[in-house]
This record gives C-alpha cells, sequence and structure tokens, in this order.
C-alpha cells in the first residue's frame, strides 16, 4: 500500500477515528486504527467495540492500494508534528513507513486482519437532520449530563424523536438542558446515547453544515451518516428520568434580561459564593434583577441590572455555575427566566429551541 | 443502663422477672447479647457464644432481641438526656456520655443532675440506669460500672487518682487478657502500681503507645471532650451477626436498619450527612469500607440507597457477611441551603414527613410506622432454622 495525501486533512481524519480508541484495553490489538486504500480513496476505522468510527477521504493520491494497522496514538502524534503540507504513507509487511518534511519514520503496526471488522447493523429507524444543527443540540445538551457518581450519572444523552421533532436531553438530577430541531419524519424512537459517542460525534461535525447527517436507530445500536464519515455506538439500556414532568408549566414570575449582562454578573458574584456550597441569591424587584453572594471567609458581592420584570417578583437561588455553563453555549442577546419559589424548577429561555432547567438550591 | 435488653423483656414480660434472662440465640454461632443479672451470677455474659450460656445456665430463658423496641426505649432515655445538656455523646443504644458542665447553674451540681436523670429515667421507661459522675469520660465511665445495677457514684474534683487506685489494671481501657498479662508480667497489677511510675517509666516499658495511654488513663488525666451529636464528625451504626449473612435481602434489610437508625439520630441531631460510609466485614475478618460523597441528607431511604449501591460495588457475594455499619459523615446543619433535586420530592417535605414519623415512633415504638420497603424484609437477628 501506498498514498500521498494533504497532511491536515489526514491529520483531523486521525483524530476523529482516535478518539474511539482506548486508553487502554486487554486487547492491544484496539490500540491501533485501521487504513484502507483503494480507487476511491482511504478510510480510517477504528473500534474499541462499544463504538466505531470510519472516516472518509477521497482526495488522496492511492499509487498501491491495500489495507494496513497503525498504532493510533502515535500517528496522531506524529501527524501532528510533522512539517510540510504532505505526507507519504507506504506499507511494508505490517510496518508503514512515512515521509514528510522533518524525517522519515517507520510505524510498527500489526496484522490487520486480527482487527474487528465493522460491525453490521440491522436496519432501523431513520431520520435526517443538517449536520450543523446536530453539532449544535448537542453542544446546548451535553454538558449538563452527570459525569461524576450521582444517582442520575447514566452517562447518556436521551434522544427523543416524535411527532416531527427530535430532541436531545441532558440530566445530572439537579438541572436538564433540551434542544430539538424539527425533521420531517414520522420515525419515532427515544434511546439514551453514551455521551462518548456524542462528545466524539460532536468533535467530527462541522459547525454551520448544511450537510445531511442521517441517524439510524436499530434494537441496539445508533448510527450516525455523513458522506464522509460514520459513528456506530451501542445504546445504552438505561431508563432516563421523566424529563417531561419537571419541565414547568408555569411561573410566578418572568424576567428578561441581556445575556451579556447576566453573564458578567454571575461572574463576578461567583468569585465570592462560599466554598462548601457555590450558591447566588436573585432577588426580583422592579425591573430589575439583583445577585448577591456571600462567603463566610472572603467577602460579598452585590450586583444590581436592569431587566424586564412580569409578574410577583420574588428571590431565589441558584448555584451560578449551573447557569453560567449553559449561558456558554446561549447565542441569544437576550434570555427569558421563568421562575417560581424555590421548591419549583425554574426554566431558562436560552434559544428558539434550548431551553434549560434548573433546581434552585432551598431552606437559605 | 442496667442489662438493658434483659431489663426492657423483663419489664414487659412480667412472668421473666427474677429469672434469669438471655438476650440473643443459644445456637451454635449464636452469641449473647444481654444477660439479666440472675443470668450473670451463673457466669453468663454478653459476646459469650449462645452454646456456653446454655452449659453455664440451662435454665435461662433465650429471649429474640426486639432491637427496634429497644431503639424506641433508646430514643426516650435520650430524651431525658437532652433536659439536661444539650451535649451528649451516645456509645450505643445503652450508654452515653454527658458534658453537665454548662447546666449547674440550672440544675446543680453534677451529684444532683445525676440523681435526677436516675428519677426521671425510671419515670419515663421504668428502668434503672447507673451513674458515674467524674472530670473526665473515663473515670466517669469506670464509676458508673462500679455499683450496677441502679449505682451512682460521684468522684469529685482532684480525688480521680484515689478513686482509680484500688482497681485492678484490667478497669483500665485497651487493658484486654493480652496486655494485662504483659502489665503483671512487669509487676503492675493494680492500677496503683501504674500509677507509682512516671510516664518516661511507662514508656519505656511499653512503648510509646501504649506507655502514654496507661499513664494518662491510670492518673485520671484523660482529656477527651465529650462530642455531641452536633459536634460530631459521623453518626454511625454498626452491627455484628450471629451467623454469616449471605442472602443479599437479608443484608439489604439490615442495612435499612441501620439506615434508620443513622437517620434518626441524625434528625434527632438537626443535622444532615454529605458523606455516606459502607463498612463489611467478612467471615475472616477482613474489613472493607467504602463511601461516596450525596446530597446532604437525613433521609433513611437515601442513606440506605447509597449503603446499598455502595454494598453491591464492594460485596463479591462469594463469602457471607460478618458485619455490616453504616455511617453518615460530613456533617452539615440541616438549616443549611441544599442544591434541590429535579426528580427529587423537595428536602423540606421530606423532613417534614420523616419527622412525624420520628414523632409516631416517640410515642408509639419503631414497629409503630415503617417505611414501605421494610414490610417484607425477614429478622436478620431471628434464630436460627
Amino acid at each position: 500500500m501506498k498514498i500521498l495525501c494533504d497532511r491536515t486533512a489526514l491529520q483531523e481524519a486521525v483524530t476523529v477515528v482516535s478518539s474511539v480508541v482506548p486508553a487502554k484495553s486487554t486487547k492491544p490489538i484496539l490500540m491501533n486504527l485501521l487504513l484502507r486504500a483503494d480507487g476511491e480513496g482511504i478510510t480510517l476505522f477504528a473500534t474499541d467495540l462499544e463504538m466505531a468510527a470510519s472516516v472518509h477521504l477521497d482526495s488522496v493520491k492511492v499509487s498501491k492500494p491495500g489495507v494496513m494497522l497503525l498504532p493510533a496514538r502515535e500517528t496522531a502524534a506524529l501527524l501532528r508534528e510533522l512539517s510540510d503540507p504532505t505526507v507519504t504513507l507506504e506499507s511494508m509487511d505490517q510496518r508503514c513507513r512515512i515521509e514528510s518534511g522533518g524525517g522519515s519514520f517507520v510505524l510498527l503496526g500489526e496484522d490487520p486482519e486480527q482487527y474487528p471488522a465493522e460491525a453490521q447493523v440491522r436496519s432501523g429507524k431513520r431520520i435526517e437532520i443538517p449536520a450543523g444543527r446536530m453539532l449544535g443540540m448537542t453542544q446546548e445538551t451535553v454538558f449538563a449530563a452527570a459525569r461524576e457518581e450521582t444517582r442520575y450519572a447514566i452517562n447518556g444523552v436521551l434522544m427523543d424523536a416524535a411527532a416531527g421533532c427530535v430532541r436531545l436531553v441532558a440530566t445530572d438530577g439537579r438541572r436538564l438542558a433540551i434542544s430539538y430541531e424539527n425533521v420531517d419524519t414520522k420515525n419515532e424512537f427515544k434511546v439514551v446515547v453514551p455521551l462518548r459517542a456524542l462528545t466524539t460525534l460532536a468533535r467530527a461535525l462541522p459547525e454551520n453544515s448544511k450537510d445531511p447527517l442521517a441517524i439510524e436507530v436499530g434494537d441496539k445500536q445508533i448510527v450516525f451518516t455523513t458522506p464522509r464519515m460514520k459513528l456506530v455506538s451501542q445504546l445504552l439500556e438505561t431508563r432516563f428520568p421523566d424529563y417531561e414532568g419537571v419541565l414547568p408549566k408555569a411561573a410566578d414570575t418572568t424576567v428578561e434580561i441581556q445575556r451579556a449582562v447576566l453573564e458578567g454578573a454571575l461572574r463576578r458574584a461567583s468569585i465570592l459564593c462560599s466554598a462548601e456550597l457555590r450558591m447566588v441569591r436573585f432577588e426580583v424587584g422592579d425591573q430589575s434583577l439583583r445577585m448577591t453572594a456571600e462567603s463566610s471567609t472572603r467577602g460579598r458581592a452585590d450586583i444590581v441590572v436592569d431587566a424586564v420584570v412580569r409578574g410577583a417578583g420574588g428571590s431565589i437561588n441558584f448555584n451560578p455555575d449551573y447557569i453560567l455553563e449553559a449561558l456558554r453555549q446561549c447565542h441569544l442577546d437576550q434570555v427569558r427566566l421563568d421562575m417560581s419559589d424555590d421548591s419549583m424548577p425554574a426554566k431558562f429561555t436560552l434559544g428558539e429551541s434550548f431551553t434549560y432547567v434548573v433546581m434552585p438550591i432551598s431552606g437559605a | 443502663m442496667d442489662a438493658f435488653y434483659a431489663a426492657i423483656e423483663q419489664r414487659d414480660r412480667p412472668e421473666l422477672r427474677g429469672k434469669p434472662v438471655i438476650i440473643g440465640g443459644s445456637g451454635p454461632r449464636q452469641v449473647v447479647s444481654t444477660a439479666s443479672y440472675e443470668a450473670r451470677k451463673f457466669g453468663v455474659h454478653s459476646a459469650m457464644p449462645g452454646v456456653r450460656a446454655k452449659q453455664l445456665c440451662p435454665q435461662g430463658i433465650f429471649v429474640v432481641p426486639r432491637m427496634e423496641v429497644y431503639a424506641a426505649v433508646s430514643a426516650q432515655v435520650r430524651a431525658v438526656f437532652d433536659q439536661f445538656t444539650d451535649s451528649v455523646e451516645p456509645l450505643s443504644l445503652d450508654e452515653a456520655f454527658l458534658d453537665v458542665t454548662g447546666s449547674r447553674a440550672l440544675f446543680g451540681d453534677g451529684a444532683t443532675i445525676a440523681a435526677r436523670i436516675k428519677r426521671e429515667v425510671k419515670a419515663a421507661t421504668g428502668l434503672t440506669v447507673s451513674v458515674g459522675v467524674a472530670t473526665s469520660k473515663y473515670v466517669a465511665k469506670v464509676a458508673s460500672d462500679l455499683r450496677k445495677p441502679d449505682g451512682l457514684v460521684v468522684v469529685p474534683p482532684g480525688q480521680e487518682r484515689e478513686f482509680l487506685a484500688p482497681l485492678p489494671v484490667s478497669r483500665l481501657w485497651g487493658v484486654g487478657p493480652t496486655t494485662q498479662r504483659q502489665l503483671e508480667h512487669a509487676g503492675l497489677r493494680g492500677i496503683a502500681d501504674v500509677q507509682s511510675r512516671s510516664e518516661a517509666q511507662l514508656v519505656a516499658a511499653f512503648g510509646n503507645s501504649l506507655g502514654p495511654h496507661l499513664f494518662v488513663l491510670a492518673n485520671g488525666l484523660d482529656p477527651r471532650e465529650v462530642e455531641s451529636d452536633r459536634a460530631a464528625r459521623s453518626i454511625g451504626h454498626e452491627l455484628t451477626f450471629a451467623r454469616d449473612l449471605r442472602d443479599r435481602d437479608e443484608v439489604l434489610g439490615v442495612l435499612l436498619q441501620l439506615a434508620q437508625q443513622v437517620g434518626r439520630r441524625l434528625r434527632q441531631a438537626n443535622v444532615r450527612g454529605t458523606v455516606v460510609r459502607l463498612k463489611l466485614r467478612y467471615p475472616d475478618f477482613t474489613t472493607f469500607v467504602r463511601q461516596r460523597k450525596v446530597a446532604p441528607t437525613a433521609d433513611d431511604l437515601e442513606l440506605h440507597r447509597t449503603a446499598s449501591e455502595l454494598l453491591d460495588a464492594a460485596w463479591d457475594r462469594r463469602t457471607g457477611v460478618r458485619l455490616l455499619g453504616v455511617t453518615a459523615a460530613g456533617l452539615v446543619d440541616e438549616s443549611t441551603p441544599v442544591q434541590g433535586g429535579l426528580f427529587a420530592p423537595a428536602v423540606q417535605k421530606r423532613d417534614q414527613l420523616l419527622k412525624a414519623m420520628d414523632r409516631i415512633r416517640d410515642r408509639h415504638g419503631e414497629g409503630a410506622v415503617r417505611h414501605g420497603v421494610e414490610a417484607r424484609r425477614s429478622n436478620p437477628w431471628g434464630p436460627d432454622s
């Protein structure tokens, strides 16, 4: 096998595929990625047996077709460090010679025949959405998924397709993010996708792309396909909590505020939260929002900003980090907060199809 | 409390009064948990194998423990203590240290308070309690053991050494049969002998750990404060089984009872735990402790859920379980604000419910109100089948 290709394009492809490669494995062969060169270009493939990714590159000159295994980590690192715009890869037995500016290198691979083959997915329900939109929905939700050891650490995100709408929902039990997109299909499914599959997907999807992303849900697997890339992942069998039940239906008070103003105020206030309990108090006044924080050992913050207020007013306490993490994914100039009391979830509207629900801190 | 479990059985079952009552089973792997004073005359004592107790005292009446009743009585006793001071350190269901330093202006000196406590415990529960009054925890404990049952021993300040001097070294905390032999070998039979040595001599003879310990105790210098529930860093309960438990449901049943005892004490102390700790001991005495951080809680079922998850992660189920313990640590005041959960009932509502359950139990006994999950659990203290 011998190929000549654009180094940056190859590096990007290797990076995407490598994110599937496990850091450690009892099966050392899984530390490799598979490179196949044929008349249509090259395909990179890697799997950890739970998830598999493949990326296709066609702007490649294939002088000799073939298959080889490359050590994933070293290949990715090397491609990053080389200086020429192009790179040549040539295989001899199970070794791969890489020529580019900066030197010549030999990587020791393994027998490609021993590498697990791509699993055949039994066809399931299919929907299509623009790739850029899927990226946006993923970014708007994954941050809210639990990573620590809690009861809701399901390490997954719900994908709920129903009534011409596909929603991603992520929660850690204290806050919950929902992002949705209307789709032209009657297919319905409700599955929990591993967090890792979505973060890998997000890394592979271009921003603002209108290219279609096909999502196919089978019995135990989900497949994401773009013209260049395919990602297959096992689905989680975890039960996802009843998210629709916690969406507030009504609110006593509505506050509309500039996103940048809210974000700046919260960042300043959060500096002086107590270390044991990160808490900022929101007091809704007459067309204003006051945010205060206090640490018994370090000091206090008191910030008043303009806001459009409707309803009863009142006060409520939040963990500022929860709100700041969500605001980072918000592209609106103006955000809206619907709140009641500290026993009820509060709702932030952070985009046309991006809703965020946060449980307040009670008993303060 | 004097022969606490046995005394409760004799109180509740008049036919047992004046008879040798042994709480626990007489089966091959069961142990005596408490013996009535009548049974003690035969040499029966707690922690003794049931079989041995049966040999020593064939006419002994073996009674299956009713832990929930004992816990309810313990709560009544605790309520009496709480009237006299907010600094109460429970050691077990039937023993506690009270620091009444700050209560003397209200209630009189230590001896007066002790006498009142004895009267009020008797009035509330019909049971007798032995009290020791002293300037340190160790001396008070020794004093309380000296005239059981129904004793009251006061050691005035400054007379700690004289009080301890005539007692045997086995009265020193941490001196078991092995250490006792070690001490006797060095010519130390009574506490007076230990008092006659300087700290340096004791360190030279018994090392850097045991030496100072002996010196401090023998001279009545125990500096440890009473650690009340409120100030305690953790609240926990553990239980050793007469037979090793193998059945997961049975183990979970015990965990629930432990979680309830811990939850109850957290609520009594108006605190919540932020760390749940599980202790697990196998028959070969290997012991595991696993813990997890949780949102502040004093909720029996939350404690139980976390403890169960820790159990499932730690227990391979190939061996039986000899001991289980549940502890809540990282205690915070219950007025500390709490991050609410989207899918959990509001903490305050849950608090109200649990405290209402506590009040019902205080009045009508531990079994009067239960969590739904409890009903199907078997009694792990039941006799061997």
